[in-house]
């Protein structure tokens, strides 16, 4: 198992690892390092751009994916496979871990801070994710999807908001809510499949 | 069927891939995703999709970070609170190693057992042999006293004798020879008499009188002025315990005499009774 990883780490050396669900698993469960390697490869980039959408500072956020990782890695065991993918319990702990960071007293005091001290930058580097969507190359699937389901979708899945804050935020019903959710992923899967 | 479709369609599995619901309502879903297969397609199917805007939202970390997490992990790995767990987990769900773990506990179990057995019966054993020995020390305890009381009835018999052969070589003893009366021409016996100490001996070796029956004693009397002194009731017995015996003391005396009474003695002699006499030779 070890060795097949290493070889296939090898073949690999000049491109990302890539392994199968079953693998990365397998080899998380037994606490080899390169499951964390693999999952890094992988998975790296797409956990940072939900922490960077809920906490904006890259320095904070990075510092959220190291942590992210850390509980990937320490809490392994607790992964059930029966309940989903792997991805979507990592995703989880990325978007639980920068909650409680944003919600976290030491976190607003230092926001406190940089809204008085540099506000304008601060202003900016929110709307700077906000269009991020825009400037990361994916004009052609968020002109797929309608604005009025993406601004739900985005609301929960990368900023952190639960479908019930999203409903008043947008001040719509909650039924409403649920549906543009249910809808934009049907979108999504059309459009990745 | 018309259960799992409208329950897809209620939109409750993308809010469960979104991590929206409570704890409960994620049971409730996971129970779904069992009980029909086309949930848990759905589900898997809702993850894939959303796993691939994940991916299409990429934001590219630092360089140096991967290595960072790679050396806290590393640096952690000794510390795991990870081992027990697994010990837990091995111990539950392997049954051959715990079918293993009964076969050996009924191992040990049967050598117990055969242990006990065996310890019982070395222990019935030993106390066998205790009695045994005990026994032993009983018998030879009893014959070490025997041997002593044999040594010391020699030793007694020893010094009488001794004494003896002193009375008969120490002229300060008169030797008074008592001889059979008309009643008893065949007895006879022998009183040593110390006349300064007033000692009175009875030689049981040089005696011969017919054995008393167990409700008479013979009655020494010494004749003072012509009247009877008692000096002691004895028997007269095949095989004496002391050699010498010790009479009553008396100063003066010319005559001996021993007379047959009742048991304990009397206070007069019975003149009829008498079975020795003998005079004191001056």
């Amino acid at each position: 198992m070890l060795h097949n990883l290493y070889i296939s780490k090898q073949l690999a050396a000049t491109k990302k690892i890539s392994l199968t669900e079953e693998d990365l698993v397998r080899a998380l469960k037994g606490k080899e390092t390169i499951a964390i390697q693999a999952l890094y490869d992988m998975y790296s980039g797409a956990l940072l751009g939900v922490i960077s959408r809920i906490i904006t500072q890259q320095e904070v956020a990075e510092d959220l994916l190291q942590e992210t990782f850390i509980k990937i890695w320490n809490s392994g065991d607790s992964y059930d496979s029966s309940k989903g993918r792997l991805f979507t319990w990592m995703i989880n702990v990325a978007r639980n871990l920068s909650i409680d960071k944003l919600r976290s007293k030491d976190f607003r005091n230092s926001n406190k801070n940089q809204d008085i001290e540099n506000n304008v930058d601060f202003i900016d580097s929110q709307k700077k994710v906000t269009f991020n969507a825009d400037t990361l190359g994916l004009k052609e699937m968020v002109t797929a999807l309608k604005p009025e389901l993406n601004d739900v979708l985005n609301m929960v899945y990368f900023k952190g908001y639960t479908h019930v804050e999203a409903a008043e935020e947008l001040n719509l019903p909650l039924g409403t809510v649920k549906t543009r959710i249910r809808m934009a992923i049907m979108e999504l899967r059309k459009h990745f499949n | 069927m018309e259960e799992a479709k409208a329950y897809i369609e209620t939109g409750i599995l993308e809010l469960y891939v979104l991590g929206q619901l409570t704890v409960r309502e994620q049971k409730e879903v996971e129970d779904m995703a069992i009980k029909y297969p086309e949930v848990k397609n759905e589900i898997n199917a809702i993850e894939v999709a959303m796993e691939q805007y994940a991916i299409t939202h990429s934001i590219q970390p630092s360089a140096g970070l991967e290595q960072r997490i790679l050396n806290i992990i590393t640096s952690q790995e000794p510390a795991l609170p990870q081992p027990q767990k697994e010990e837990i987990k091995i111990v539950s769900l392997n049954p051959g190693h715990s079918a293993a773990t009964v076969k050996t506990l009924r191992f040990a179990l049967a050598a117990c057992i055969a242990m006990l057995v065996v310890s019982a019966v070395a222990l019935y054993n030993a106390h066998d042999q205790l009695g045994e020995a005990n026994q032993q020390i009983a018998a030879l305890s009893a014959d070490k006293d025997k041997f002593a009381s044999t040594v010391s009835f020699m030793k007694e018999e020893n010094k009488d004798l001794q004494e003896i052969a002193t009375i008969a070589g120490d002229p300060t003893w008169t030797t008074v020879k008592l001889a059979g009366t008309a009643i008893s021409p065949q007895a006879k016996m022998m009183v040593y008499w110390h006349k300064d100490g007033q000692h009175v001996m009875v030689d049981n070796t040089r005696m011969s009188l017919p054995r008393n029956d167990a409700s008479h004693q013979y009655q020494l009397w010494a004749i003072v002025n012509g009247k009877p002194v008692d000096l002691g009731v004895f028997d007269a017995e095949e095989q004496p315990k002391k050699l010498l015996m010790a009479m009553k003391e008396v100063g003066a005396a010319q005559a001996f005499a021993v007379t047959l009474e009742k048991r304990g003695g009397s206070i007069s002699p019975t003149m009829e009774k008498m079975i020795v006499q003998g005079g004191v030779a001056i």
